[in-house]
């Protein structure tokens, strides 16, 4: 039994993934920069509820667990190795953008490959996490990321239409994952503590 | 020659009985668990678990600690010191004895 077969780390992602195309769509219409926004708005928004989703459905049906230092040290070493993955992309991003003179190759494999780029990046996160957190079906939702970012690479499909395919897709599972947790585990009375006294 | 039953004596009985081998196994990879989140792994009654969890605490091999979550009872239980250590020598010793016996 995984701590994250409840779906909710699914809906989340997933809603995450849609919110962001959904504010690059509206970016589009409305002329404001929602997809600026929209990474903060989600994080102060999301974060409590996934916390208080997880205590009032995860927990009063499963029981609770901490995994301890161990579990927390390997997903830490991800997140840190993320981070400075990230810093370095950075860092030829904004060498690319902001130096004169910046050599042609560059600025054509960030920017004209930039769909492919975000679909191999999803399939490592998606492989990493899948490894961290023993969840088998981040390696699929990686996969789906990628087939379908280098896929609208070819067929010059807009990239916020396909991140609203991806998160409504990953959403999607989450859901039926969420209705198929809660059957499968039905609120007990008193469930949250049965230790005989 | 028959195998030797040497070395079987050191294995701690408390620990060999299987259910109370699952117990400690599971408290064994995490910092701390709860209850139900146990019963649901273990897949035993809350009876049997509660019995099995009384004779590990009555050892010191596991800790239990009661709390209050938003007005809710939640039982807390994680091995201590000694049960981990205990859990760690159960180990070795049936490593030790199985690994003695011929292909």
């Amino acid at each position: 039994m995984s701590y994250h077969q409840d779906g909710l780390i699914d809906i989340i992602v997933g809603l995450y993934a849609l919110a962001f195309g959904l504010g690059i769509v509206a970016d589009k219409i409305l002329d404001f920069s929602f997809a600026v926004i929209m990474p903060g708005m989600m994080i102060a928004i999301v974060l409590p509820i996934w916390l208080a989703a997880k205590r009032k459905i995860t927990m009063p049906r499963i029981g609770y667990v901490n995994i301890g230092a161990k579990g927390s040290n390997k997903i830490f070493a991800v997140f840190m190795g993320l981070a400075v993955a990230s810093l370095g992309a950075f860092f030829l991003f904004t060498l690319a953008t902001f130096q004169n003179g910046r050599p042609e190759w560059i600025e054509t494999i960030l920017f004209q490959y930039g769909m492919i780029w975000i679909g191999l990046g999803a399939a490592v996160i998606g492989s990493l996490f899948a490894y961290t957190m023993g969840l088998k079906r981040l390696h699929a939702y990686g996969l789906l990321t990628l087939a379908l970012f280098v896929s609208g690479y070819f067929l010059a499909f807009p990239f916020e239409y396909l991140l609203i395919l991806v998160g409504g897709v990953i959403m999607a599972c989450g859901v039926a994952l969420l209705v198929q947790f809660i059957h499968k585990y039905p609120l007990q009375k008193g469930a949250s503590d049965n230790a005989a006294q | 020659m028959p195998p030797s039953d040497e070395g079987i004596q050191n294995i701690d009985r408390l620990i060999h009985e299987p259910s109370r081998l699952v117990i400690m196994m599971h408290l064994y990879v995490v910092e701390s668990a709860d209850f139900q989140f146990l019963q649901h792994q273990t897949e035993m009654t809350p009876g049997n678990l509660s019995s099995h969890l009384r004779k590990l605490e009555d050892a010191v091999y596991v800790e239990v600690t009661k709390e209050f979550w938003d007005r809710t009872p939640h039982t807390a239980l994680k091995l201590t010191k000694k049960g981990r250590e205990a859990f760690k020598e159960y180990r070795r010793n049936v490593k030790q004895f199985i690994d003695k016996l011929p292909e």
